[in-house]
């Protein structure tokens, strides 16, 4: 009888010892897969720029298409000035990368549109996350597409704070407006450095700028793309600067210009390139003397 | 009654086997085996559950940030499992070829040795024979894992057909003596002559082996296997069927082909990604899977549901051995290490423990599978260690739902049940029954 009792007691102890701390663990551990969880579902969204529709992008992913081995689905998606969201396309099921373009009903450039057109793009993200549940995703802006991501990302983002953001790519991105000067801050500049700290920490960016000559691709300065600098650098976990010259490179040219693209499937989809690949695309800029139609 | 008359069959049966000289040989061979094995499953116990990065209690314990020199431990650890572990087998083609020669009354421990070395020279890696030293990442010179506990089955095979003609061939070689008192030949011709004859044939037998498969006999019998056991679909009698026949190929001393390595697989990560959006499996895309079913409520202790046997024995053996083994090897039965269970009682080629070893986990897979279908319970979908105690493997892996755990109680209930009437009919073993 007294051997039985010590027995029972034994397993009690033993039940205790080791199924409280695993109940401990095992909500610990459920926290954290919530947290480091990555969705297989990983879209590139895109944003034009002003004056552009959501059709902005379809060469670049005509382009992008061609070059990778799986295509990818496009949706876009356009945002009216009440916030009503109007979508044409669709994610395949089974398409892990695909692109979304997000474009606005009032796609007018200007300190005060592009400010309406950070929040209008909050709308349309939270929709889309609510939508198809990813976790993270890139996004790439062209122009002022780019100011509209930086906006968003300082003001708007930590709303959807289960989301994170991995890399950002703008393209000829004018962080100071119009503005040439190295000196003159716009009130656009003004406000993005001003709430810089909100940025992602672990985001890494890529400014891409094009070049037509020594200053400007045509439209925006040179210098406006630089002053990128001083909203991201050590504020966000990498910044890269990128310039591109050459032909194409006219500021409305830049989405569809082949090193750009070469840049976005290296940088912004992680694709690994063939070395030959990256030779062949070389080769053919020297030869090809700016005729797109030889082979 | 009919129940009552077919365990009777069954006990006749197991009188029959115990009489025949190779299950004699096997037995004896694993009792000698045994307490190399038990050794070697405390020390992995402690290895493969408090030290190692994936250890269940490594990781509920934190023993990473308390335990200085953590390195060390394991590295010690490692070395004496590997040493133990690694060749199993070897030992166990050893003990067999040993015993049998010693009911032929041949020069047992000569048998005994040419055994082993008949089974290495089947798992010599010959890829590597070929390569001259270049340093860098060299093969090695033996297909290490089948040395291990996945070599039982061959080392029992090469261990019997080894101390069978070996010993034939001894005896052959005295009376050819005897005949021709002229020709005189040593012992150690008589031991060298037939061992010569066997390394030519298995050599001979590996040789070509290693054309077919990478991994020798025993890679080929595991490439089948395995490729029939990792893809069982999601039908329940495709997972119920697959989990029978890896049962049975346990007990016959094939161990391995299914283990608790469900976690990575696909349906295992899509069940997971719709938990962590949806904050629980219910309505998880993949229910039904080997993972969910049988990881989750057919595997405590291992396969076979041995932790649920060793409860039966306590509960109904009157055999002292048989508590003994249970009680010794609890502990690695409770982080699902079986190994010294199987050897040790042995349940490997014991007909009354065939039938509770497999239907026992078909039982709870049937039963978990309507629990499943009717959504009485949500599947498993957060990943738990290899080293997870059996029933607390489901309420861990559904994030902590008491249904799974009172399921995981029902199915050890279940178990032991099962093992109840055959553990009691081994009983009789060695009493008076035995000795009419």
């Amino acid at each position: 009888m007294r051997r039985n009792w010590w027995r029972w007691l034994l397993l009690v102890v033993m039940i205790v010892v080791i199924f409280v701390p695993s109940v401990a663990w095992m909500h610990r551990r459920v926290a954290k897969y919530k947290t480091v969880y990555r969705t297989p579902l990983d879209p590139t969204i895109l944003i034009p720029g002003s004056s552009a529709s959501q059709n902005r992008f379809d060469d670049l992913i005509t382009e992008l298409r061609k070059e990778t081995k799986v295509t990818h689905s496009v949706l876009k998606v356009k945002v009216a000035e009440n916030g009503q969201l109007s979508y044409t396309g669709s994610i395949r099921k089974g398409d892990n990368q695909p692109f979304i373009v997000i474009a606005f009903d009032n796609n007018r450039d200007g300190y005060r549109n592009i400010n309406k057109q950070a929040a209008w793009l909050n709308i349309a993200f939270k929709d889309l996350v609510k939508t198809y549940h990813f976790n993270h995703f890139s996004a790439l802006g062209h122009s002022n597409g780019g100011l509209i991501w930086t906006l968003f990302l300082e003001k708007y983002f930590a709303q959807t704070s289960r989301v994170n953001i991995d890399r950002l790519m703008t393209i000829a991105t004018p962080y100071n407006m119009e503005s040439a000067s190295t000196t003159k801050w716009t009130d656009m500049l003004n406000e993005l450095v001003k709430y810089r700290e909100k940025l992602p920490a672990k985001l890494t960016v890529y400014s891409v700028a094009g070049t037509e000559n020594y200053s400007s691709d045509g439209t925006v300065p040179a210098n406006s793309v630089n002053q990128g600098k001083y909203v991201f650098q050590n504020h966000v976990a990498h910044y890269t600067q990128i310039t591109v010259t050459g032909d194409q490179t006219t500021h409305s040219d830049l989405p569809q210009n082949k090193q750009i693209v070469l840049l976005i499937r290296q940088y912004l989809l992680q694709e690994s390139i063939p070395a030959k690949e990256r030779a062949k695309q070389t080769v053919n800029r020297r030869s090809l003397n700016g005729d797109p139609d030889l082979p | 009654m009919g129940l009552q008359r077919q365990l009777k069959g069954l006990w006749r049966l197991n009188q029959r086997m115990n009489q025949w000289r190779a299950m004699r040989a096997i037995k004896e061979a694993l009792r000698v085996a045994y307490p190399f094995i038990l050794v070697m499953a405390l020390i992995d116990f402690v290895g493969q559950s408090f030290l190692a990065d994936s250890g269940f209690f490594f990781q509920i314990y934190h023993v990473g940030t308390w335990l200085p020199g953590l390195e060390t431990w394991r590295e010690l650890f490692q070395a004496v499992s590997t040493v133990v572990n690694g060749v199993v087998a070897v030992m166990i083609a050893f003990t067999t070829g040993h015993y049998l020669a010693r009911t032929y009354r041949s020069d047992a421990l000569a048998i005994g040795v040419m055994s082993a070395l008949a089974f290495l020279t089947l798992n010599v890696n010959y890829q590597a024979l070929g390569q001259t030293d270049r340093g860098g990442d060299q093969l090695t010179q033996f297909v290490e894992g089948n040395l291990g506990p996945q070599g039982i089955f061959l080392a029992i095979v090469v261990g019997l057909t080894v101390g069978w003609a070996g010993s034939r061939l001894m005896q052959m070689l005295r009376k050819l003596q005897l005949r021709h008192p002229k020709w005189q030949l040593s012992w150690t011709g008589r031991v060298a002559w037939p061992l010569v004859l066997v390394l030519l044939i298995t050599t001979g037998l590996g040789y070509g082996l290693s054309w077919i498969s990478a991994g020798g006999l025993n890679g080929l019998v595991y490439q089948g296997l395995s490729t029939l056991v990792m893809n069982p679909g999601h039908r329940g009698l495709m997972i119920l069927g697959v989990t029978a026949l890896n049962n049975s190929l346990w007990w016959l001393g094939l161990i391995g082909p299914v283990s608790l390595a469900g976690n990575s697989s696909v349906t295992s990560l899509q069940n997971l990604a719709y938990a962590v959006q949806h904050g629980s499996g219910w309505g998880a895309p993949n229910p039904i899977t080997l993972h969910t079913l049988g990881d989750a409520y057919a595997n405590f202790g291992g396969a076979g549901m041995t932790l649920a046997l060793l409860i039966a024995i306590w509960i109904g053996s009157r055999q002292t051995s048989y508590r003994r083994v249970a009680n010794q090897t609890f502990l690695p039965n409770l982080v699902n290490l079986n190994e010294p269970t199987l050897l040790g009682l042995p349940i490997l080629f014991n007909p009354i423990l065939l039938i509770p070893f497999v239907l026992a986990p078909a039982v709870n897979i049937v039963v978990a599978w309507f629990a499943l279908t009717w959504k009485l319970v949500p599947p498993i979908v957060y990943p738990v260690p290899r080293t997870t105690p059996g029933p607390l493997i489901a309420y861990l892996g559904t994030g902590g739902d008491w249904r799974a755990l009172v399921l995981s109680g029902i199915c050890l209930v279940l178990s032991v049940l099962v093992y109840l009437p055959f553990v009691r009919l081994l009983n009789n073993q060695g009493g008076d029954h035995d000795a009419a």
